[in-house]
């Protein structure tokens, strides 16, 4: 099993997605956090609750590590690279289970980094406008870790749907019209918050959220769940069908 | 599964919704051979040669490899080597990446690496994406994961296709030395000539179905009037054919239509001291012998 994950591994850092994707995350987050810093008030700035949102941009690595597993699973179909993995692994189960790993901390990985980025780049623009920083708060690290975890639960889960559907460029859209339309739709029948991106989001908030997401506990429990149902769904599709 | 043949299909059928692609399809490839696996395109070559690597799951039957399942082998790529299809490949890998990530989950050193890209002449590109790759550099890529596992079976799906001469003779020569390394290959194509020059045996299926496996030699011969010997004692040589269990027909002016080899035929000819004034083949070339199996489907 490990020199499958050591595998699985090599195959995340052997091409550019990662480093594009990463990029493109780095990106967002200057932006984001140079136009909140610039734009607010030095009084506004300067509360703890707002640094902490300065800093919750790095939750979109959660969405970045959900196609970085979707890539990782059904990539595999795009490129027709299944069928030398399943030739050197016939046991496909097995490769599933270590993608998921591989898919997890990938997704923790990237996270920890648009983390670090984040609170850097945070601290050194408050600093330029002379705001003291609470950016070691309990509220502002917890948001920070929070991230790493649902990051590295969205990189599973996207190993999971991908294996479920095989198919890497309709798994993606899917995934973003589920969270941008079909979740917020949810919200006119009061169960939005059981979705698997407010799940997500009720991780990253661990324990700061408001009254429309799960509490930490249950967002993570629930996250987990959709991360195994996805798996299982996804082991018994890759199992049963044909790499033709 | 040491007396196991290295390739055994029993009774494979292989069903797509309403449509059959194999049907109950068996046959055996011998060790230390090279079998052609023959048919027109879509007679269900691709879908057997999957159904053996594990690849797809047959409707009915057992495919085996050394005596087992494919799934069922502990080491997968130190018992058996694939070339499939040439786009197996991540285009932004490099294509000794491709060929670490391969060696990391069949368990095989990663010194290995170097040493098959040396074999297939590829350390040159080694280090280039797979996207700038010829089709040609692209299939002895394939041919270098294959051998990763340095297995004694190679299974091949139609590997000559798209490639230039050059290509193709490499190919050749280098199943020749692998098969006289003691290994054992099946080889499917629909390249005739190619396979004629290599094969030992021949597996032939169309539509799916087995319609000959035999030996090279003896699929030839059987063609009809396989050789035309004129000899001015051409009663006594269709007498000692017939005596041999050859069939001989008159064709006029003392020549003789015989079902058999022209070697066998001379050879029955020198025993009886019987002279000869023509021998020849007559155009049973593997090619329309193939043809007669099949149809005009190539």
């Amino acid at each position: 099993m490990s020199r499958l994950v050591a595998a699985e591994a090599l195959k995340v850092v052997t091409t550019r997605l990662l480093l594009w994707l990463g990029l493109l995350l780095l990106g967002l987050e200057l932006l984001v956090i140079a136009l909140h810093v610039s734009q607010d008030s030095l009084d506004s700035l300067a509360e703890a609750r707002n640094q902490r949102d300065v800093v919750s941009i790095a939750a979109v690595s959660a969405l970045i590590a959900l196609i970085v597993g979707i890539v990782l699973a059904a990539g595999e179909y795009a490129h027709g690279t299944a069928a030398p993995t399943f030739l050197a692994a016939p046991v496909r189960e097995r490769v599933v289970a270590a993608k998921l790993v591989v898919g997890a901390l990938a997704g923790a990985v990237l996270a920890a980094a648009a983390c670090a980025f984040a609170w850097g780049l945070a601290a050194l623009l408050l600093s330029l406008r002379s705001v003291s920083l609470h950016l070691g708060s309990g509220a502002v690290l917890r948001v920070l870790l929070g991230t790493i975890l649902a990051a590295a639960i969205a990189g599973a889960m996207g190993v999971g749907f991908g294996s479920l559907t095989q198919r890497q460029t309709g798994a993606i859209v899917f995934a973003f019209i589920w969270l941008l339309v079909v979740e917020p739709l949810l919200a006119i029948a009061g169960i939005e918050r059981f979705a698997p991106g407010h799940a997500l989001a009720s991780v990253v908030e661990a324990g700061t959220q408001g009254s429309d997401l799960l509490s930490f506990g249950a967002g993570l429990a629930l996250s987990v769940g959709y991360v195994l149902g996805f798996a299982i769904l996804g082991a018994l599709v890759v199992r049963g069908s044909d790499v033709t | 599964m040491a007396d196991a043949p290295p390739v055994e299909a029993r009774g494979l059928t292989k069903r797509y919704g309403s449509t059959t692609a194999v049907v109950d399809l068996s046959f055996t490839v011998p060790r230390g051979r090279i079998t052609g696996f023959l048919g027109p395109n879509g007679a269900g070559k691709s879908t057997t040669l999957r159904m053996l690597l594990g690849l797809v799951h047959p409707t009915a039957g057992e495919a085996l490899v050394q005596g087992v399942r494919y799934r069922s082998l502990s080491s997968p790529a130190r018992e058996v080597g694939a070339v499939l299809e040439a786009d197996g490949f991540h285009p932004g890998r490099s294509g000794r990446n491709h060929l670490r990530v391969l060696a990391t989950a069949a368990g095989v050193p990663a010194g290995r690496v170097d040493e098959v890209l040396a074999e297939v002449e590829l350390t040159g590109a080694a280090r280039r994406h797979v996207d700038g790759y010829s089709l040609g550099m692209r299939q002895r890529l394939s041919v270098a994961a294959a051998l990763l596992g340095s297995p004694e079976l190679l299974v091949l799906d139609e590997p000559a296709n798209g490639l230039d001469p050059e290509g193709i003779r490499w190919l050749r020569n280098f199943l020749r030395s692998f098969a006289a390394d003691g290994g054992t290959v099946l080889i499917s194509s629909h390249v005739l000539a190619e396979v004629a020059q290599l094969a030992d045996e021949v597996v032939i299926i169309h539509h799916g179905r087995l319609v000959a496996h035999e030996s090279l030699e003896s699929l030839t011969a059987r063609a009809a009037g396989a050789t035309v010997v004129r000899s001015p004692d051409a009663a006594r040589l269709r007498e000692r054919l017939a005596a041999e269990g050859v069939e001989a027909t008159e064709a006029g002016e003392g020549a003789l239509h015989v079902t058999a080899a022209p070697e066998r035929v001379g050879e029955v000819a020198a025993a009886g001291g019987i002279v000869l004034h023509e021998l020849r083949g007559e155009g049973a070339s593997l090619e329309e012998v193939f043809l007669q199996l099949t149809g005009d489907e190539t």
